[in-house]
C-alpha cells in the first residue's frame, strides 16, 4: 500500500473543531508500516554508509590487479599509458582506472537487472495490479524479501510495495555511475567500496524481480518438487511449428503460452527456449523446452529448427536479425532496450504484422506490447513453419568437406578462439574426410563465431563444428527441475542440525554464464561431486542448464539423481539470473532463524554474521557479463567468497587473502571482546581458477568459517584433503593453518594429520564466536 | 592408518549406495530374518585388544549375488566405560564401516542391511578381517575412553540364532532402562553448545527426560561425549539443588545457563512454557504455543505445512521463538521430549495440550494419556479459536476447569497477529486536543513521507501470561 506524491486539496469543510479552506495537503510518500521489527542502523545505505564495512573485508583482501587493458581511453586527454607508475592525465593510477572499470562494469550489470526489475514490476502491477500480495513459499517463508528487509528497512506485503524499493536502488545507481567521471573518486579502495555497493543494490534489484514473477505470475514457490523439463535440442519435436524466445525477460514469453492455451495450439507447438528466458517460461510451464545456455544460439538457429525468434533482452547475439534472416526465420524484438533497427509495428494490427512475415516482406519487428507478441509469434510460427521447412545453413558432409579443403591452415581461427581450441587442425582433418576433430571440438566451444569472422577464406567454421557433431546434438535430451525460487525458512531450520554436527560441509553455489574453459560437462561433474560429498549445491542461470547436461554412469542426469530440497545433497535450481537473490537471501535467512538477529536495515552486522559463519561459496565458472559481475559484488559485501574460472581473470582484479600474514586474520571473540586469532578462513573472497580441479579444491577449502564447530570443521577438513589427494596429489600443505583443535582432525585422517602438524610447530588455539565488528561484543547485562 | 586395506577409507564414502547389480554379497537385509549388531561392555579381562573373529564363512566364500545372515558382536572395555554407553558406542559400528569403499551398511540393531559392491570386492576386500580391522582402528581413535575393543562377526546361523535372540532381550532391557531413567535418580545433567556457532546465546539442557531440540543428541550421547572430550562442546553440568521439583529448576543448571549465554538466561525451568522456558535455537523440531483463549497449548511440528488453530504457520511461530530467547509461552522442542513423562509437566502435561496436527497426535498416540486422547482436537476437527473452544467442550477436555477460574490477566498476550488491526482512527489525530478552535486557510501542509503504523491491541508490548 505504499504511494507515492499523494496530493489532495480540500476546498472547504465545516466542522466543530475546525474549519478549513483551501487546505492544501501534499505528502511525499505514504508508507503502511505493520512491522514491528524496530529500524536498524542503516536502512537505505547510500554510498558511504557502508564504507567501514568495505574497509574491514578490503584490507584482509586486498585487491590484486591484473590489467587486461594498460591504457585509458575514457576522456579526450587519453589514450593514456597507466603502466609501471605513470599517471593518467587526470591524475589517475593503474589500481584506480583498474578498479574504476570493475565498478562501470558493476554499474552496467546492476543497471541492467534493476532496468529488467522495473520493467517485470510495471508489466505484473498491470496485469495483477498494485495489491497482488507478495507470495513466494506460502507458510513455508516468513522472511519474503531477505535483501530487502535487510538493506531497505522495508517488508513489502504487495507488488506496489516494491517500487520505493526499486526507486532507490535507481536512485544509487545513478550516483555509482557518477563516481566514474573523469576526475571524481581517486581512491582504488574508495572505487572497491563502490564496487561492493553496486553489487548490493544489484542484489536488491534481482530480488524484487524474482519474488515479483513469483508472486503474480504463478512460478512454482519455494517447491523442492518444481517439475522436471526437458534440456537439449535433442528434445525439440521438429515436425512441429518452433518458437524460440531467448533473453532474460519473460513477459512475452509468457503471453506466448498463454496465446497457445487460449488457442488450444500448445499441443501443436513447441516453445523453446535460450537463455534465463527459457529458464523463466519453464517455471511458467514446464512443457516448454529448454535449448541450452547462451552458446546455443548460434548452432540452434543455423540448424534452421526455429520458425519464428522471440528476443527481449540481455546476452541476445547482436547478430540475431542476420542469423535468422539467413533460416528465413521472422524476428521480434520486444524490448525497448533491444531494438536492432527493426521497425515499431507496435500499434498494427496482429493479421497485417503476421502477413507482412509470411510474405517475406518483413524480416523482423520490434513490438513493444508482450501480449500481441504473444498473438503474433503463434500465428507466424503456424503459417511460416510449412513454408520454411525447417531451412537450415549447416552444411551436408560433402559441403563440409568442400568448406574444409579451402583452409589455408593461417591459424587465425585458432588465435581468435577464446578457448585456444585446435581448429585449424580440425579442419585438416575435415578436408581428408575425417570430421572427428570437428566432433570433438563441439563440446568446448563456446558458440562465439570469433573463428568465422577471423578466417580469410570466409569458411562458416562454427557450422562445420555443428554439423560435424550432428550426431550428439541430436542427443542432448536431459531435463532440469524448473526454478524452484526461495529457499523455505523451514529447510534452512531442518539443516542446522547437520550443519553444525559436521553432517553437511558448506553450501556451493553454481552460478552465472557459460564462457566455460572446457563446455558445460565440467560444471555437471562439480555439481555431482559435491551433492556427492554431501554439500548443499544450488545452480541458477545458464549453470543451472550446464548442471543438467550430463549423464551419470547410470544414465541420470543430476536433477533426477538429487534431490531437490536444500539439505546435504541437495541440487536446488533457484532459477534464472535474478533468482541469485535466493542464495543470497538464504545465507541471510540463517542470521535471522538461528540467531535471531533482526534484519530491517541492518546489514553490517548481518554481512559480519554471514562472513563469520555461514560457509557458503560462489562458483561462476563461466562468468562472462556484466551482470555476473555485480553479482559477484554483492555476494563478496555479505561475506560470500567467489570463485571463477580462467576467464575470470579479466574481471581486472581479484580479491586475495594472506594465509601466511597471522596479523590479518585476528577476529574479536564476541564473549570475551578479546582479538583472537581466528585462521585464514575464508582464505579468498574472489579467486579465479585455472581449472576445474584447482576449482574444486579451493572451494571445498572456502567453505570453512572461524565458527566451525570441530565436527564441522573436521568433515571440511576431511573433503578438502581428499579432494586434494585426488586431484592435486598429497596431503596440502597449509591443514595446520586450518586445524584449531585436536577434535577438527578428521578421523580417518589421523596419523597424517598428526604427522603434518608435528612438522609444523602447531598448537591448539581455542575457537571464537567471531565477530570483525567491535560493537558486536557481547556486553553482560547489568554491566 | 589404512594402509593395509585395499580399498580406500574416509568420509567421502559416506552414503555411498550399492545398487543390487553391482553388489557382491548381500548380509542381512530383508530377505533375512535373524541379523544384528552389538556392542556389549566386558570386564577388561575377557577381551583381547584387537582380536578379529569370524564364525562361518567369510566373503570369499560366500555366492556371488546371494545375502546371508550376519551377527556383528562387538565386545569393549575401559575404566571409564560403562554399560550405559553401549547404545551410543554401538551407533559408531554405522558410522564407521560406512567410510569403507563400496561398503553399505543401513539401519541398526536387528534390522541391519550390509552390501558389498563387486568393485571393491575385485580390489581385495574379500574378509571380515579388514571390516574388523577398520572398525578397532577407528573405536581406538575416536573414543580414547575405550582401551580394549574384540571383534567378531558371526555368519553361521545356527551359532546366529541364540545370540540374535540375547541381543533382542539387551535391546529390550536397554530401551527400558532408557524410558525408566529420570531426571532425579542422576547428578549430571549435560549441556549443548554445539549450536552457538550459529545461535551465540543458546544453550541446551539435556536430560535423561528431556532430549536435546534437535532431537539428535540423548542424555546418553551427552554422557557419552563429555566423557570423552571434556573440554568440547558436550559438557557435563552438575545438577546442583533442586529449587523446583515441578518446574524442573535446579542450581547446577542455573549457574551454568548464565555462564553459557553470558548472561543472558539466568534461569531455566525444565518442564514448564512459562515463566523460564528452556530457550530454543532454530533446528527445533516442534514448537509448543499457548492459546490463551482456552489457555491449553498446541503443538505443531517443523513438517506442518498449514495454519495451526491460531491462524499462524509453523514458520511464523518459530520466527518469534528461536534465536536463543526465552519466549513466555512459547518454546521449542524435540519429539523426543514429548514421549517424556516430564513433558511440560509444570504447566499440565498433555491435559494442558489443546490441539495439534492429526499425524503427530497419530504418532504420539501410545504417550498421550488416554483420557485426553480424544480431546485434542486436530486441524481436521477445527480450524478456529472458536471452533477449538466448542470443541473441547464437547469432549470434556481437563483444560475447560481453568476457565472456571475466570479468565486472567494479560489473555491478549499473543493475540496480536497484526491481521485485524485498525490501521486508523479518528482518535488519533492530535488535532482533537485541548478546548481550541482550529482555524486553516489557504494552508498547505507538506510531508516528506506519512508512516502509517497499526495500533497493537494489546498495547506496546506482549503481556506477560501467568499459568
Amino acid at each position: 500500500m505504499s504511494r507515492k506524491s499523494v496530493n489532495f486539496t480540500i476546498k472547504e469543510i465545516n466542522s466543530d473543531l475546525a474549519q478549513f479552506r483551501d487546505l492544501n495537503i501534499t505528502i511525499g510518500s505514504i508508507t503502511r508500516e505493520r512491522w514491528e521489527e524496530p529500524m536498524g542502523p542503516t536502512p537505505y545505505p547510500s554510498l558511504t554508509t557502508l564504507r567501514s564495512w568495505d574497509q574491514r573485508l578490503l584490507s584482509r583482501y586486498k585487491p590484486f590487479y591484473m590489467p587486461f587493458c594498460d591504457l585509458c581511453c575514457l576522456c579526450t586527454y587519453g589514450k593514456c599509458d597507466l603502466t609501471g607508475t605513470k599517471k593518467g592525465a587526470c591524475g589517475i593510477s593503474m589500481p584506480a582506472q583498474q578498479s574504476r572499470t570493475v565498478l562501470i562494469a558493476a554499474c552496467i550489470g546492476a543497471a541492467t537487472h534493476i532496468s529488467h526489475s522495473r520493467d517485470l514490476l510495471n508489466h505484473v502491477i498491470a496485469t495483477s495490479g498494485r495489491d497482488c500480495p507478495i507470495n513466494v513459499g506460502g507458510t513455508s517463508v516468513e522472511v519474503e524479501a531477505p535483501i530487502t528487509r535487510l538493506v531497505c528497512g522495508v517488508k513489502p506485503e504487495t507488488l506496489g510495495d516494491l517500487e520505493p524499493v526499486l526507486d532507490y536502488c535507481e536512485n544509487q545507481l545513478t550516483q555509482l555511475l557518477a563516481v566514474t567521471h573523469t576526475g571524481q573518486e581517486g581512491n582504488h579502495l574508495d572505487f572497491e567500496s563502490k564496487v561492493f555497493h553496486a553489487g548490493m543494490i544489484d542484489h536488491v534489484g534481482m530480488e524484487v524481480a524474482d519474488i515479483a514473477q513469483v508472486s503474480a505470475l504463478g512460478f512454482p514457490k519455494a517447491d523442492p518438487e518444481a517439475p522436471l523439463c526437458d534440456l537439449g535440442l535433442g528434445t525439440v519435436d521438429t515436425k512441429k511449428p518452433v518458437i524460440l524466445v531467448i533473453g532474460h525477460n519473460v513477459p512475452p514469453a509468457t503471453a506466448i503460452i498463454d496465446h497457445l492455451k487460449e488457442t488450444g495450439l500448445f499441443p501443436e507447438v513447441e516453445v523453446t527456449g535460450i537463455c534465463c528466458t527459457a529458464l523463466d517460461v519453464t517455471r511458467y510451464s514446464p512443457r516448454a523446452k529448454i535449448v541450452g545456455p547462451i552458446s546455443w544460439q548460434l548452432r540452434y538457429i543455423r540448424s534452421g529448427v526455429p520458425d519464428v525468434i522471440v528476443i527481449d533482452e540481455q546476452c541476445v547475439r547482436t547478430d540475431t536479425l542476420t542469423e535468422a534472416a539467413r533460416i528465413h526465420a521472422p524476428l521480434i524484438a520486444t524490448s525497448e532496450k533491444n531494438c536492432l533497427g527493426l521497425p515499431d509495428m507496435t500499434d498494427e494490427t496482429v493479421d497485417a504484422i503476421v502477413a507482412g512475415f509470411v510474405s517475406g516482406k518483413v524480416t523482423g519487428a520490434l513490438i513493444l506490447d508482450p501480449e500481441k507478441v504473444g498473438e503474433v509469434a503463434v500465428a507466424t510460427a503456424m503459417a511460416v513453419a510449412p513454408k520454411r521447412k525447417k531451412h537450415s545453413v549447416l552444411p551436408t558432409k560433402h559441403q563440409l568437406g568442400e568448406w574444409a579443403k579451402k583452409c589455408t591452415q593461417c591459424m587465425l581461427c585458432r588465435r581468435a578462439c577464446p578457448n585456444d581450441l585446435p581448429i585449424a587442425q580440425a579442419i585438416r582433418l575435415a578436408a581428408s574426410g575425417n570430421l572427428s576433430g570437428l566432433d570433438e571440438l563441439y563440446d568446448d566451444c563456446l558458440g562465439c563465431g570469433r573463428c568465422e569472422s577471423a578466417c580469410k577464406q570466409k569458411i562458416p567454421i562454427h557450422s562445420l563444428i555443428v554439423a560435424a557433431a550432428d550426431k550428439k546434438t541430436r542427443e542432448e535430451t536431459y531435463c532440469l527441475r524448473s526454478g524452484r525460487g526461495a529457499i523455505q525458512d523451514l529447510e534452512i531450520r531442518k539443516v542446522g542440525g547437520p550443519i553444525v554436527l559436521g553432517e553437511i560441509p558448506g553450501i556451493v553455489a553454481f552460478v552465472g554464464c557459460a564462457n566455460y574453459p572446457k563446455g558445460s560437462r565440467e560444471v555437471a561433474e562439480m555439481c555431482m561431486e559435491f551433492a556427492r560429498r554431501r554439500y548443499i549445491v544450488c545452480t541458477s542461470g545458464c549453470s543451472a542448464m550446464s548442471a543438467g547436461m550430463y549423464r551419470d554412469e547410470e544414465g541420470k542426469t543430476a536433477y533426477e539423481r538429487y534431490s531437490g530440497a536444500f539439505e546435504a545433497g541437495g541440487i536446488v535450481n533457484v532459477g534464472s539470473c535474478v533468482a541469485n537473490s535466493h542464495i543470497a537471501g538464504a545465507a541471510i535467512k540463517i542470521a535471522s532463524i538461528f540467531a535471531k538477529r533482526p534484519l530491517r536495515g541492518n546489514y553490517e552486522e548481518i554481512a559480519d554474521y554471514v562472513y563469520n559463519r555461514v560457509g557458503a561459496v560462489g562458483v561462476a565458472w563461466g562468468a562472462m557479463s556484466q551482470k555476473a559481475a555485480s553479482i559477484a559484488a554483492g555476494f563478496w559485501r555479505l561475506g560470500i567468497p567467489v570463485v571463477v574460472g580462467p576467464h575470470g581473470t579479466k574481471y581486472r582484479r581479484m580479491l586475495l587473502g594472506r594465509a601466511d600474514k597471522d596479523a590479518d586474520w585476528f577476529v574479536y571473540d564476541a564473549r570475551t571482546g578479546e582479538k583472537v586469532y581466528g585462521g585464514p578462513v575464508p582464505e579468498h573472497l574472489f579467486f579465479a581458477a585455472e581449472t576445474k580441479e584447482e576449482a574444486m579444491v579451493m572451494v571445498a577449502k572456502l567453505t570453512m568459517r572461524p565458527n566451525d564447530t570441530s565436527r564441522g570443521r573436521a568433515n571440511k577438513l576431511a573433503n578438502y584433503i581428499d579432494l586434494h589427494k585426488r586431484l592435486v596429489g598429497g596431503i596440502p600443505q597449509d591443514v595446520y593453518r586450518l586445524v584449531r583443535t585436536h577434535a577438527d582432525i578428521p578421523l580417518t585422517m589421523k596419523d597424517e594429520c598428526l604427522l603434518h602438524l608435528s612438522g609444523h610447530d602447531w598448537k591448539e588455539s581455542p575457537i571464537p564466536d567471531p565477530t570483525l565488528l567491535p560493537r558486536m561484543v557481547h556486553q553482560k547485562r547489568g554491566d | 592408518m589404512f594402509e593395509k586395506i585395499p580399498v580406500e577409507v574416509g568420509l567421502v564414502h559416506e552414503g555411498e549406495r550399492v545398487r543390487k547389480n553391482d553388489m557382491q554379497v548381500e548380509l542381512g537385509g530383508p530377505h533375512i530374518a535373524e541379523k544384528f549388531e552389538i556392542v556389549r561392555v566386558r570386564p577388561a579381562d575377557q577381551i583381547e585388544d584387537g582380536a578379529i573373529r569370524i564364525t562361518g564363512p567369510d566373503i570369499s566364500a560366500m555366492e556371488e549375488g546371494k545375502s546371508y545372515p550376519i551377527g556383528i558382536v562387538v565386545e569393549i572395555a575401559g575404566a571409564k566405560v560403562e554399560p550405559d554407553l553401549e547404545g551410543v558406542v554401538e551407533r559408531r559400528i554405522h558410522e564407521y564401516s560406512n567410510f569403507i569403499e563400496g561398503f553399505m551398511h543401513l539401519n541398526q540393531r536387528y534390522d541391519i542391511w550390509i552390501r558389498l559392491s563387486k568393485k571393491s570386492y575385485k580390489k581385495g576386500l574379500t574378509s571380515f578381517r579388514f571390516i574388523g580391522e577398520v572398525m578397532h582402528e577407528l573405536f581406538k581413535n575416536e573414543l580414547p575412553i575405550i582401551e580394549k575393543v574384540q571383534i567378531t562377526f558371526i555368519t553361521d546361523p545356527d551359532t546366529i540364532r541364540p545370540l540374535y535372540a540375547e541381543a533382542l532381550t539387551t535391546y529390550e532391557a536397554r530401551d527400558a532402562r532408557a524410558r525408566g531413567l529420570s531426571d532425579e535418580e542422576v547428578d549430571t545433567f549435560y549441556g549443548c553448545a554445539l549450536c552457538q556457532s550459529f545461535a551465540p546465546t543458546h544453550v541446551c539442557v539435556i536430560t535423561p527426560q528431556r532430549y536435546a531440540n534437535c532431537g539428535a543428541i540423548s542424555w546418553f550421547d551427552g554422557r557419552a561425549a563429555a566423557g570423552i572430550d571434556p573440554k568440547g562442546p558436550i559438557y557435563a553440568i552438575e545438577k546442583g539443588t533442586c529449587i523446583d521439583a515441578e518446574k524442573g529448576e535446579y542450581t547446577g543448571v542455573n549457574e551454568s545457563a548464565k555462564k553459557r549465554s553470558m548472561g543472558e538466561v539466568s534461569r531455566v525451568y525444565l518442564y514448564s512454557a512459562f515463566g523460564y522456558p528452556h530457550t530454543s535455537c532454530g533446528c527445533f523440531e516442534g514448537i509448543a504455543f499457548y492459546i490463551p483463549e482456552v489457555e491449553g497449548f498446541g503443538i505443531v511440528l517443523r513438517g506442518f505445512r498449514d495454519v495451526t488453530v491460531n491462524g499462524l504457520p509453523f514458520s511464523t511461530m518459530a520466527d518469534s521463538t528461536a534465536g536463543g530467547r526465552q519466549i513466555d509461552g512459547f518454546h521449542g522442542i524435540s519429539i523426543e521430549y514429548m514421549r517424556s513423562k516430564k513433558f511440560m509437566d509444570a504447566d499440565g502435561g498433555y491435559n494442558r495440550v489443546v490441539w495439534m496436527p492429526q499425524e503427530t497426535k497419530e504418532r504420539l498416540k501410545q504417550y498421550i494419556p488416554e483420557s485426553v486422547y480424544g480431546a485434542i482436537a486436530t486441524e481436521k476437527d477445527v480450524k478456529s479459536i472458536p471452533e477449538l473452544k466448542a470443541f473441547l467442550s464437547a469432549h470434556d477436555h481437563p483444560v475447560m476447569k481453568r476457565w472456571e477460574t475466570g479468565p486472567e490477566a494479560g489473555q491478549d498476550a499473543l493475540a496480536g497477529d497484526g491481521r485485524h488491526v485498525q490501521v486508523f482512527s479518528g482518535g488519533d489525530i492530535p488535532l482533537t486536543s485541548g478546548g481550541f478552535r482550529i482555524i486553516l486557510k489557504n494552508a498547505r501542509i507538506t510531508a516528506e513521507k506519512v508512516i502509517i503504523q497499526p495500533i497493537r491491541p494489546g498495547g506496546e508490548h506482549h503481556g506477560t501470561q501467568k499459568p
